[in-house]
């Protein structure tokens, strides 16, 4: 030992790792802390071995800030380890881990309110641009990959037949019975068949299937494209002279106009299905349920939910795209996308179905 | 003088230096009924730089894959300091598995954290240290790879090399003397690759840290393998185990010599004639 008798020395022993640093780092800054005026002395003379934490300790020990005088120091440690100690200079991580800097509530809201008329901008070219590929798809139809359009259709729309089908009867069933049981009070039982036929046609089989497909469809189609993008698919097509629009986004568009009503129709049906079961209980026979049903709704309630259901399902497939093309880079940022087209086009469909009443009243 | 003596409390075992860090035994592996490499054998001794090379499709990434236990092989056995990875149960198998610093590809780093947390993830999950003492320890290790300036993106603003060189730091975070690097110099410009190379030569020297690396980059097998071990798609088998140098000068067979002594200023040559 060379130092004077008021050093003070800590002998580190043992493997320093990973697993075993932490005692020994607290305890060693316990004793540089309750000997702030004297100098330091660490052996190292028994050490075995010292990985990256342990390195890291020795680092931490001899940066640590002391009164004049009061120096820690390294003492027979192995030379390639001194050296390798050497490379780190206390000043490279004097910053303290840099953390993203709080924003103010104002400027939150700011912000927030800046990103989503930005969004409503773009949101608003997105769909001039598929407006314009479709008014090209009628024009050309031949220019359309109307092989892509069927397999897009097929998995939103023929694989969708199960969970749209027990929508649309749980749907059906619930109204009939719900309104049933108010009606009976007063003996209006059979106008639930009305209720049952305008909301079911009108109103519940789009809306409903719109909001199953927004959660099933429009999130697979921003998280397909969300991933080609971070897989740099997209900037293939784009170098191909491709347009990403016409390419993506028309196909899916097109499918979508063309499966939503298709499957609205079928809500329709095992909706007013369900319905005529439930006014079984209510001594309303099949027979009557149906006689009085034709009389109650017309061929413009029918028409009315499927021209709707098609407005739906541009909705939901422009939204879904447009989300997967805004997509950043990474794993979350396909989740985000994924996440905002569900919410997104949900919002919209509420919105643009509230539209439709208003101008059809 | 006052005197205290600091003792790591559960040392645990010693690498004995002894038994090689890594050792294949007789392995086979592919995928379904394909094989892409047959009775293979090897030794990876501490403190040592191999090179696993070959061409493309000859199963590098796929023999790593199986060294680290991440595809069982079909038959054969992987030894990481002396115990089985293939017959161990599962708990032993993850002890193993963290006493290997794996780096991937394309640096496999968690897109929701930034640089500073990628590299301290191990660390969070396996040490009892403090937040302070892991992130310096953290920031070494990004010193120690240049990427200390960019500790607070996020992967997704990376580029390619730094993506691998964040991705070497975290494989070394938990001091795993056993570093098994996936084409860390594929993609990187010259200087960056050299530097990578020059990091794992500093490892070796000064932590005595075993390094297997799938690469094919000639300049940098020269520089860093202490050894190099060739693979062929076609026989499936090692086709070459020495020193780069001896392979490139004296190995008999023509595949191995084309491979070390390719030369660019032949095809120059050619460009030009």
């Amino acid at each position: 030992m060379t130092g004077a008798t008021d050093d003070v020395c800590v002998v580190l022993e043992g493997r320093i790792t990973a697993r075993t640093a932490a005692p020994i780092w607290q305890s060693a800054i316990e004793i540089l802390a309750r000997n702030p005026d004297r100098p330091v002395l660490i052996d190292a003379s028994r050490l075995q071995y010292l990985d990256n934490v342990g390195m890291a300790l020795l680092f931490d020990l001899t940066r640590q800030e002391r009164a004049p005088g009061a120096t820690v120091r390294i003492q027979a440690l192995a030379p390639n380890l001194a050296a390798l100690l050497g490379r780190y200079e206390p000043h490279d991580f004097a910053a303290p881990p840099s953390r993203p800097r709080r924003l103010g509530t104002l400027e939150d809201i700011g912000r927030a309110a800046a990103r989503h008329l930005l969004y409503l901008k773009e949101l608003a070219g997105f769909l001039g641009g598929c407006l314009r590929a479709l008014r090209e798809a009628r024009s050309h139809p031949g220019a359309v990959n109307w092989g892509d359009v069927l397999d897009v259709a097929t998995e939103t729309g023929a694989n969708a037949v199960p969970i749209v089908l027990l929508m649309g009867f749980l749907m059906g069933v619930i109204i009939a019975f719900e309104v049933g049981l108010v009606a009976r009070q007063f003996g209006a039982v059979i106008f639930v068949v009305n209720g049952v036929g305008v909301a079911m046609l009108r109103e519940l089989g789009a809306l409903m299937t719109a909001i199953v497909l927004a959660g099933r469809t429009g999130a697979a189609f921003a998280a397909q494209i969300g991933t080609q993008k971070v897989n740099e698919e997209l900037n293939a097509i784009c170098t191909f002279g491709l347009d990403p629009i016409e390419f993506l986004v028309l196909p899916r568009i097109l499918a979508a106009i063309l499966v939503v009503p298709l499957l609205t129709i079928l809500a329709d049906i095992v909706g007013l299905f369900g319905g005529a079961l439930v006014m079984t209980s209510f001594n309303i026979s099949l027979l009557q349920f149906f006689t009085r049903l034709l009389g109650a709704v017309t061929a413009t309630d029918l028409m009315l939910g499927i021209i709707k259901a098609a407005v739906f399902g541009v909705t939901i497939a422009a939204v879904g795209c447009h989300s997967g093309l805004g997509t950043g880079a990474g794993a979350t940022s396909v989740g985000l996308s994924a996440t905002s087209a569900v919410v997104t086009s949900i919002v919209l469909i509420v919105v643009i179905d509230g539209l439709f009443a208003v101008l059809t009243s | 003088m006052a005197e205290t003596q600091l003792q790591s409390g559960k040392s645990g075992p010693a690498p004995t230096g002894q038994r090689p860090a890594i050792s294949v035994r007789n392995l086979r592996m592919g995928y379904g009924t394909r094989v892409l490499l047959d009775d293979a054998s090897f030794e990876v001794h501490r403190g040592e730089v191999v090179v696993i090379l070959g061409g493309s499709g000859s199963g590098k990434s796929s023999l790593m894959k199986n060294i680290i236990g991440l595809h069982a092989p079909m038959a054969g056995d992987v030894l990481v300091d002396g115990e089985s990875l293939v017959k161990a149960n599962a708990t032993d198998k993850a002890r193993l598995q963290r006493s290997l610093g794996v780096m991937y590809q394309s640096g496999a780093l968690f897109g929701s954290m930034n640089v500073l947390e990628n590299v301290r993830f191990p660390l969070d999950q396996f040490t009892d240290l403090t937040l302070a003492e892991k992130n310096l320890t953290a920031r070494m290790l990004l010193h120690t790879v240049e990427m200390l300036p960019a500790e607070s993106l996020m992967p997704g603003e990376l580029s390619g090399g730094m993506l691998k060189r964040a991705g070497i730091a975290r494989a070394m975070a938990l001091g795993c003397d056993i570093l098994l690097l996936d084409e860390p110099s594929a993609g990187l410009d010259p200087i960056t690759a050299a530097n990578l190379d020059r990091t794992i030569l500093s490892l070796r020297k000064n932590l005595g840290v075993t390094c297997v690396v799938v690469t094919h980059e000639l300049q940098s097998i020269f520089a860093i393998a202490d050894r190099a071990i060739m693979l062929d798609p076609i026989s499936r088998a090692i086709i070459a185990n020495d020193r780069p140098e001896t392979l490139r000068d004296f190995s008999p067979d023509m595949r191995v010599r084309q491979f070390f002594n390719r030369r660019p200023d032949e095809l120059r040559a050619e460009r030009h004639g």
